[in-house]
This record gives structure tokens, C-alpha cells and sequence, in this order.
């Protein structure tokens, strides 16, 4: 009997070691990727500003539409030299894992949408380009610099945020997005 | 000497900012009411911003100097005219 109970509680011990070990183990997975990628983590639950807005191509996106998604939120310029080849490593990634659930959105700065039109068809872009002709979005998401990109979770929280441009061809940037992506959406009421 | 900075942007735009400046001091946010704001007398009605202004607080609370910039593209408040003001008040280091 006594036996039987140590078992008992030896199993409650590892199942709790479990439950409470895995997301502090990817917590700290993904802490050190965001280190080696520069990136600034939100050290407390962050959500970010919503915002509506339209594509080159006509479409309307919100970030309301793109819930239970991981959203890489970038603000552009086509003259911004050091944006071009982060989008051209953007488009392989939204390629690779927009149907695991990144959303991959870029935000223009104060452009027409013929030149982001010309811009994209150059480039070989297909994610959303959300046009911002009076830097609205830029400015609720307080974007001072050219790349600015924000990390967001599938739960709606602001992850991290990188202000200029980052190296997302390597395997910790990928990495990152895997564990993003392994993460569970909010449950509805909570959002 | 502790350096505040109010202005009527969202927390998170203004996280943003400090985070792309590395600003080494916090900003706080007026936002929506903008109530610290209009009660300095530096709300912009028209743009509901706050006009950018310097307020020189003494450890007493005793607002000893204030720098308006009517049109920041053309004035400047140099640091070094307010750190012979901060001097002034908690002595030279």
C-alpha cells in the first residue's frame, strides 16, 4: 500500500516536473534565439495596437483578421536599402510557412501603391504589402526606423521587436518561427 | 536627477521608440486622456499633442525654468544651457 502510494506521488511529481518544465524550457529556448538574433523581447504581456489597413493589390487586412496566426510584422520603404533583402528572405519564409500559420505582413511607409505594386512585381513578393499613406500605422506602432519588424505570438501577444534589419536566413531565425508556431492560440475569451 | 519624458503616443509606440533609441530613461504616456499634458498648459487642441517643452523640476517640486519649442524644426534647447540650469539647482559634479 505504502508503496503504491510513493509510486502515486512519484508520478504526480513527474507529471507536475512536466507540465511546468516544457514552457520553461521553450521559454528559454526561444529567450536565447531572440538574443542571438538582437531582436527585443517584451519582458511583460504586451498586446499590440490594431490597425486596418489595404494592400497594393486591393485587399483589406486587419490585425484582427490574422488571430491565431504568428504575425511578422514589417515596416518598409522601397527606398530603404537595407529592407530589400530582408523581403526577398521574407518571401522564402512566407513561402515555406504561411500554411503553418505565419502571416507575414508588410507595412509601407507613406508610398503610393504603384511603386509598391512596380516594387513587389521586381522582388517577386506575394505576402501582404498594407499600404500607410499617412503614416498611420507607423506611428501607432511608434516605427522611427526603416526595417522595423515586430514578432507576434498566435495568442496576440508582442513577442519581440527589431528595430533595423536582421539576419533571417539563418537556422535561428527559423528556429524561432518553428517555436512560435508549435505555440498554442488563446483560447477565444481570453483574447 | 531623474530625466522623464510625457508625450500623447500609446505605451506601445513609445516602446518602440525607446527600444530603437536605447533610451536610458522612461517615457511616459498621456495617452488618451492627456491629462498630465493639459494640466502643464502645452496641449496642442489642434493636433492633440503636446507642444515640446522642457520643464525643470527642483527636488522640492518647484518648477524652476520651462523651455517652449514652438516650432522644434527651428529651435533648439542646447544641452549644455540646461545643464548650467541643473547645475544651478543641485550644484556642479
Amino acid at each position: 500500500m505504502r508503496q503504491a502510494a510513493k509510486h502515486e506521488i512519484t508520478g504526480i511529481l513527474i507529471a507536475i516536473a512536466m507540465i511546468l518544465g516544457a514552457p520553461d524550457s521553450s521559454r528559454a529556448e526561444m529567450a536565447e534565439l531572440l538574443q542571438k538574433l538582437n531582436f527585443n523581447a517584451y519582458s511583460r504581456r504586451t498586446i499590440p495596437p490594431e490597425f486596418n489597413g489595404r494592400t497594393a493589390d486591393g485587399r483589406d487586412v486587419s490585425l484582427a483578421s490574422l488571430r491565431d496566426k504568428v504575425v511578422l510584422l514589417n515596416f518598409w520603404a522601397t527606398w530603404c536599402l537595407e529592407c530589400r533583402p530582408e523581403m526577398l528572405t521574407f518571401e522564402r519564409l512566407h513561402r515555406e510557412f504561411s500554411a503553418q500559420g505565419l502571416a507575414i505582413i508588410g507595412i509601407n511607409a507613406r508610398e503610393e501603391a504603384a511603386s509598391i505594386r512596380a516594387y513587389a512585381k521586381e522582388l517577386g513578393l506575394t505576402f501582404p504589402l498594407i499600404l500607410d499613406p499617412a503614416g498611420k500605422i507607423n506611428s501607432t506602432y511608434g516605427v522611427i526606423g526603416l526595417p522595423t519588424t515586430f514578432l507576434l505570438a498566435r495568442d496576440g501577444r508582442a513577442v519581440a521587436l527589431a528595430a533595423g534589419p536582421r539576419e533571417w536566413r539563418g537556422n535561428p531565425a527559423r528556429a524561432l518561427i518553428q517555436a512560435l508556431l508549435a505555440e498554442p492560440a488563446a483560447p477565444k475569451e481570453t483574447r | 536627477m531623474q530625466i522623464l519624458a510625457v508625450s500623447a503616443d500609446n505605451p506601445f509606440s513609445q516602446q518602440t521608440f525607446a527600444e530603437s533609441l536605447k533610451l536610458p530613461y522612461p517615457l511616459l504616456s498621456d495617452f488618451v486622456e492627456r491629462k498630465v499634458i493639459r494640466s502643464y498648459g502645452i496641449l496642442n487642441e489642434k493636433i492633440m499633442t503636446a507642444v515640446r517643452t522642457f520643464f525643470l523640476i527642483d527636488p522640492q517640486g518647484v518648477i524652476r525654468k520651462k523651455w517652449v519649442l514652438d516650432n522644434p524644426q527651428t529651435t533648439v534647447v542646447y544641452s549644455d544651457t540646461l545643464l548650467k540650469d541643473i547645475e544651478g539647482i543641485i550644484g556642479k559634479k
